[in-house]
């Protein structure tokens, strides 16, 4: 019998969602970029409005929906919107944003702390100067009692992307398989 | 959470006589929404800080997945989408040819006709674009 799984990607704006799902996606990913007005949160010109999506085969039985967010929370009824039914979650953080603490406790938060769905975190940009230390993420969800995969990726490599992914999904195979089809 | 002062006060000051002239002349109006795609209040009509700040980010939302639905479809640009209900219609239209991107959202009560409201909404948006480009 052939699976597919609902994934979804958030984390806030600029950690690499769009990025992430181009990566792995056997096809074209939908992107609904649009331009980005407010260039002192993040310095980039175009951001996600609504989602992305992507898809993976995994082998002949398996395949993958994947789901981005939006990352502002203004958006933040997309969180929900997306999230509904999804198998797992893979929060995205940029480690040389200021924030990246508390934005990692907002995104946990916001997606029930693994508890609701399995959850995965992938922090970029882990060597760029003044960026905090992976140990510092773990730090963080240790101090709120959370023991969840965390892994330093660079979302423009394939590999990367897919180590989360499958992370995710080894957690689903133990976890409850009523959510695998999503 | 507005934008205004990133679009220019004179621009913004405008827009909002357009609205303000949209809803008078147009029956059925409830609120609008002035936003940039992406999902900043600009001006609004008749809508809570709070409420205006939602309903610009979801209309946001929208505006992109109507777009990417519409390239996916070949038909190239989403300009407007239209949700009906029992009790009143809900259009979100792109103002065009704006930079950056912005839309209007629109909310109207049973007392709204879709052609005329339409058509208004149209021309309120046709004034809002040459008021961003003067």
């Amino acid at each position: 019998m052939s699976e597919e799984f609902k994934i979804i990607f958030s984390g806030p704006m600029g950690a690499g969602k769009t990025t992430a799902i181009a990566a792995i996606s056997d096809e074209a990913p939908v992107s609904t970029d649009v331009v980005n007005t407010d260039r002192a949160a993040f310095d980039k010109e175009l951001t996600t409005a609504g989602l992305d999506y992507g898809r993976i085969e995994i082998d002949a039985e398996t395949s993958v929906r994947l789901y981005g967010t939006p990352g502002q929370l203004r958006f933040r009824f997309m969180w929900d919107i997306l999230g509904h039914n999804a198998a797992g979650v893979v929060i995205l953080l940029d480690a040389s944003q200021a924030d990246a603490l508390v934005q990692l406790d907002a995104f946990v938060e916001a997606f029930g702390a693994g508890k609701r769905a399995p959850l995965v975190i992938g922090v970029g940009r882990c060597a760029e100067p003044g960026a905090l230390a992976l140990d510092a993420f773990a730090q963080r969800l240790e101090n709120h009692g959370l023991n969840l995969p965390l892994f330093g990726v660079d979302v423009r490599r394939r590999e990367d992307v897919l180590l989360l992914v499958d992370t995710l999904l080894c957690l689903l195979e133990v976890s409850d398989p009523a959510r695998l089809h999503a | 959470m507005s934008a205004g002062p990133r679009f220019g006060r004179v621009a913004t000051g405008m827009a909002q006589k357009h609205l303000d002239t949209f809803a008078q002349t147009t029956p059925g109006v409830v609120s609008a929404v002035l936003m940039s795609a992406d999902g900043f209040e600009i001006v609004s009509l008749q809508v809570g800080k709070g409420g205006a700040a939602r309903l610009a980010a979801m209309g946001s939302s929208l505006s992109a997945i109507g777009s990417a639905i519409a390239k996916e479809a070949g038909i190239v640009e989403c300009n407007r989408m239209v949700i009906e209900s029992d009790s009143g219609t809900v259009v979100i239209m792109n103002v065009p040819e704006s930079r950056p991107p912005m839309s209007l959202a629109v909310i109207a009560n049973d007392n709204s006709m879709l052609g005329q409201l339409l058509w208004s909404a149209k021309t309120c948006c046709a004034a809002i674009a040459r008021a961003f480009r003067e």
